[in-house]
């Protein structure tokens, strides 16, 4: 065996029903480095790292640690082997102290129960080399996101581990938190430590790995030296055609004067004073940080959680949004950043999902009409491009884009004026992304007006007529498409910028 | 591509299954007793299942929607004890009637009400209105039972329609037919099937996932009142101690029918299969001159059984799927 290579996969096989999502995929990740994992959604990442992570098992092939077959039953073995993830969502536990969530399970015995004074010193040990402000005895609260991360790491060099895989790890990180997620890689990497790296930011990327390997539609494709390569090639072996990642607008935008939706001083959970007009044809934006409650108000504005005060008017009349139902019947859709567990019915097949919202439209005296829901599938599938148009095929089985493209389709079926979409494109493929975004031309073109939230610059920038900037649950600029830039959206998200509020 | 047949059979697998444990439990008790055979003993089965038939077909409902109901058999009481009242005070049965299945709506509504608008757990509330309504039932009667039910109305259920088919039995068939068709072929039923599996999904459509609950539990709660109809008729006398333990029995079967807890699955045929299935093995078990002492753990076993059914037929087809792939 070389003793070179940290992981080496072989020939690595598994099967999902009705999706073959790895097929015979071999590469091998040297010791010591930082490995990009890429690939569109569905292309086979996430299983790959959940059979390296005993999640689970693969169904032919094999996979070498360290000069060892590893074939792990579950995470724990994974764990023993040295093999630790840290996941794009952080699961600690909150009634529990920092250096407890460490070593939560392999807590140090003493004769009887547990050696706190060990447990702590190691925790701290590891706190300190990670450079994190606080220790092992402080509580969870008011750590931010991007330092409950750093637990995550420190959880995973609390094992001995000789190899992390970071899934997505930057997709809830502020700027100034990514930063210090790189200085730690980077450390990291200084150790000795071999990391598995799984983004869609290729920027990251090119910052951080030494090489990529490339999956598509659960096949191998390549293995590259990144200092050797660059994006648009990258980009073209993860979809095996050219298409341009970024949002661009193709047709000159018909914002029309009328005023489809006015909000006056809407006040709601994290949010205050909140107005804004959007009128028809328009493609609105919502910049600003992570947390700085754009969600927060989309939803109110749908009705999904109730505003405290405050005024919508919808084409001049004013409305009462308490539910989601009275947002639906006013004319507004949302499609929501979390797609999994809020977008769609998992047991529901693409033709039922897509005709969830529009039921009524569907049925006489509350009977469906099959052919109905049929014919609305039929016609959705084929402008939304929809690659399975099986209409029994269950949407929970669909890649990440075309889970988006069936909620998508449920709202074009409920005939809404406006749509919502918060973060469409996050966790969704290159491919897909740009059918997204034609999309939504094609949805403004015939009258209809959007709000896109987004955290995307490039898509903020390349989609919208006009611009909020939020920060800290506050509308802090309203910006003209000719005044779009990176850094003025980023100043104003960030306090920096000389005439914010 | 899969042809139209085997789809129906991937559909309903589950109703298949059962269907073929039922035929596989007639099997073995007619080697057993050929007697078990005869038509008057299968019209049995099916008269014996009625009851645990109205209760199980309405609990389905509120399973369906990730819920449950443990207030079926004090809901069945109320009904029995008040409808009983109602009927020997001579009211015209019709009217009786009609009392007594808007006496389950609003029953059912009211544990509709504590899930929804007060945001109870369905189990903590109708564990709760289950002991309420054993009271209620108690208290209607000052705790006797109410005695000699005037013919008619017991004729509105009692009537033998074709030799050995009483008009009750006919009235399951339709209600499992009728409910069967809401919750397949419309509106609601979608619903229902949405809130069980996706709740905020559902919300989040613009659909309102507390009138649908309320529905379904509308519906439990009219199906135990016809239950408590069903048996008042029958036997000719009004217990306010009926029906205790009942909606054990109505969930088995429901969850033999391929009901699951965590809601989103569930169907009337394969809940009747599920209480046809019982019911064929508690009188089995008597005709072949078994213990009762088996029938509870055969009744234990089916249900076991069934679950763990799923989980194979979950392996089943993961390996058929990669099979298919090769």
């Amino acid at each position: 065996m070389d003793e070179s290579i940290a992981v080496q996969f072989d020939k690595v096989s598994k099967f999902y029903p009705g999706v073959r999502a790895l097929s015979d995929v071999s590469f091998s990740i040297r010791r010591g480095e930082v490995h990009a994992l890429l690939g569109e959604n569905g292309a086979g990442k996430s299983t790959l790292l959940n059979i390296l992570h005993g999640v689970t098992q693969a169904d032919e092939g094999e996979i070498h640690v360290l000069g060892r077959q590893a074939s792990f039953a579950n995470t724990t073995d994974a764990l023993a082997a040295g093999i630790a993830k840290v996941h794009q969502e952080i699961h600690l536990v909150p009634q529990l102290t920092v250096g407890q969530n460490i070593a939560l399970g392999y807590e140090p015995k003493k004769l009887i129960g547990i050696d706190f004074k060990e447990m702590y010193r190691h925790t701290d040990a590891i706190l300190e080399s990670l450079g994190c402000r606080f220790r092992g005895r402080d509580y969870l609260t008011g750590l931010s996101v991007g330092e409950m991360q750093m637990i995550v790491i420190a959880k995973a060099l609390f094992h001995e581990t000789k190899v992390i895989s970071f899934d997505e790890p930057t997709a809830s990180l502020s700027k100034a938190e990514t930063d210090k997620l790189f200085d730690t890689i980077a450390d990291l990497k200084r150790k000795g430590i071999t990391m598995l790296y799984v983004s869609h930011k290729l920027d990251e990327v090119f910052q951080l790995a030494d090489r990529a390997s490339i999956l598509r539609d659960g096949r191998y494709i390549l293995t590259t030296e990144v200092a050797k390569t660059n994006k648009a090639e990258l980009i073209r072996n993860m979809v095996g055609r050219d298409v341009s990642s970024y949002a661009v607008r193709t047709e000159p935008s018909r914002v029309r004067p009328e005023e489809v939706l006015r909000v006056e001083n809407l006040c709601g959970d994290g949010f205050n004073d909140i107005s804004f007009t959007l009128r028809r044809g328009e493609i609105l934006g919502f910049s600003g940080l992570v947390g700085s409650k754009r969600t927060e108000v989309v939803r109110a504005l749908f009705g999904a959680d109730a505003a405290y005060s405050g005024k919508i008017i919808i084409n001049g009349v004013p409305a009462r949004i308490r539910s989601p139902e009275q947002g639906l019947a006013h004319g507004i859709g949302l499609l929501t950043e979390n797609r999994k567990t809020q977008g769609f019915i998992p047991t529901f097949s693409n033709c039922d999902n897509m005709a969830l919202a529009a039921l009524r439209k569907f049925s006489r005296a509350k009977v469906v009409s099959g052919r109905d829901k049929r014919r609305n599938f039929d016609e959705l599938s084929e402008s939304v491009r929809l690659n399975i148009r099986n209409p029994d095929h269950l949407t929970q089985n669909l890649s990440g884009g075309n889970q988006q493209k069936v909620i998508l389709a449920k709202w074009l079926a409920s005939d809404v004026d406006v749509l919502i979409f918060d973060e469409p494109t996050k966790g969704v493929d290159v491919g897909a992304k740009s059918e997204i975004y034609a999309l939504m031309e094609r949805y403004v073109a015939t009258g209809k007006s959007i709000i896109l939230v987004s955290s995307e610059l490039p898509e903020i920038i390349g989609m919208c007529d006009r611009a909020l900037v939020m920060r800290n649950g506050r509308i802090v600029a309203t910006l003209d498409r000719k005044d779009f830039s990176e850094e003025t959206l980023l100043s104003y998200a960030m306090e920096t910028h000389a005439n914010a509020v | 591509m899969p042809s139209e047949f085997t789809n129906t059979i991937k559909r309903y697998s589950r109703e298949l299954t059962i269907f073929v444990v039922l035929l596989l439990i007639i099997a073995v008790f007619s080697v057993q007793n050929p007697m078990y055979l005869d038509l008057d003993n299968l019209l049995d089965i099916l008269e014996q299942a009625s009851i645990n038939g109205f209760l199980a077909i309405g609990v389905t409902f509120a399973i369906i929607t990730s819920g449950i109901d443990l207030s079926v058999g004090s809901v069945m009481a109320v009904s029995i004890v008040a409808c009983g009242q109602l009927a020997v005070l001579n009211l015209p049965p019709p009217v009786v009637l009609v009392l007594g299945l808007l006496l389950g709506i609003v029953l059912g509504s009211l544990n509709g009400l504590l899930i929804t608008k007060m945001k109870l757990q369905p189990f903590i509330a109708t564990l709760g209105t289950n002991s309420i309504l054993r009271g209620v039932a108690y208290l209607i009667t000052g705790g006797w039972p109410v005695l000699n039910i005037p013919r008619p109305f017991r004729n509105l259920f009692q009537i033998e329609m074709l030799p050995n088919i009483r008009l009750y039995t006919v009235y399951l068939i339709l209600a499992a037919i009728v409910l069967a068709f809401i919750l397949k072929k419309t509106s609601i039923g979608t619903y229902i099937y949405a809130i069980g599996s996706n709740e905020e999904a559902t919300r989040l459509s613009g659909i309102n996932v507390d009138r649908y609950k309320i529905i379904a539990y509308a519906i439990c709660g009219l199906m135990a009142a016809v239950a408590g109809m069903v048996m008042l008729a029958k036997l000719g006398t009004g217990e306010p101690t009926a029906g205790q333990g009942y909606e054990l029995n109505a969930i088995a079967a429901a969850a033999i029918g391929g009901a699951s807890l965590a809601g989103g699955k569930g169907s009337i045929l394969g809940t009747v299969l599920g209480a046809l299935t019982l019911s064929a093995l508690k009188i089995g078990l008597v005709v072949i001159g078994m213990d009762t002492f088996y029938q509870y753990i055969a009744t234990g076993l089916i249900i076991v059984v069934a679950a763990y059914f799923e989980v194979i037929q979950a392996k089943i087809s993961h390996f058929l799927s990669r099979r298919a792939q090769k």
